[in-house]
């Protein structure tokens, strides 16, 4: 053994690389994409649904990738959740859904936001590993819904 | 030929485990800020009995000599 590190994830991607861990999330919690970049809809809607809004307070949009008002919509049963860029740059995750509570919205929120995370570390750290020629010696999902990668490569 | 192995565990708030195996020296430190770069931020970092291990012998010999001479 050699060092062991604990590492709190930053997400600063471009759109498309968020929209890839959009669609990884929405698939492992069994949700559906239903319009894979939407223009957002006029705010001038009315609407009686409860909206909860999560931000990943460690994460960049990077600008440049995304034009203005472009969101990702996924869903399950009745409750949809957002990905959106907001004003600072930030990914936001909003939920809504007619006959759930504040909390239950925010609570889905936060585990969409959590799965993005990881399918988002998950991308980058896979595709990493192979641009430095390790070799997947075994890979798999723990009962705690930890993803485990176990990688090697000889050296000189 | 050295064996490198790296175990890494990304938990589903997306933190991140990860145990250098095999890399003695600088070596172990540069695997942890190739790591550390392409995650985030460093929570917690140990270093074990391996690390301080020598990576070269010829390395280590060289710097006793330098130390003796001056």
């Amino acid at each position: 053994m050699s060092a062991v590190l604990v590492l709190t994830p930053i997400i600063i991607a471009s759109w498309p690389a968020i929209t890839a861990a959009v669609a990884g999330a929405a698939s492992a919690m069994g949700m559906i994409v239903n319009e894979k970049v939407k223009e957002v809809a006029k705010e001038n809607q009315p609407t009686s649904e409860k909206t909860v809004e999560v931000e990943l307070s460690e994460s960049e949009i990077i600008a440049a990738s995304i034009t203005a008002d472009k969101e990702i919509v996924v869903s399950k049963g009745d409750i949809e959740i957002r990905i959106k860029r907001d004003q600072d740059g930030r990914c936001v995750v909003c939920a809504k859904g007619k006959g759930h509570s504040e909390a239950e919205l925010k609570q889905t929120a936060e585990q969409f936001s959590q799965k993005l995370t990881q399918c988002y570390i998950y991308d980058k750290v896979m595709r990493e590993l192979k641009s430095k020629d390790f070799q997947v010696i075994n890979e798999e999902v723990t009962n705690d819904q930890s993803i485990r990668i176990h990688v090697r490569r000889w050296v000189d | 030929m050295a064996q490198h192995e790296v175990d890494i565990t990304i938990s589903k708030t997306g933190e991140v485990k990860v145990h250098i195996k095999g890399v003695k020296g600088k070596g172990c430190l540069a695997y942890a800020k190739w790591l550390s770069e392409l995650v985030g931020k460093v929570k917690n970092q140990q270093l074990t009995s391996e690390h301080y291990e020598p990576e070269v012998k010829a390395k280590i010999d060289l710097e006793q000599n330098l130390a003796i001479d001056e």
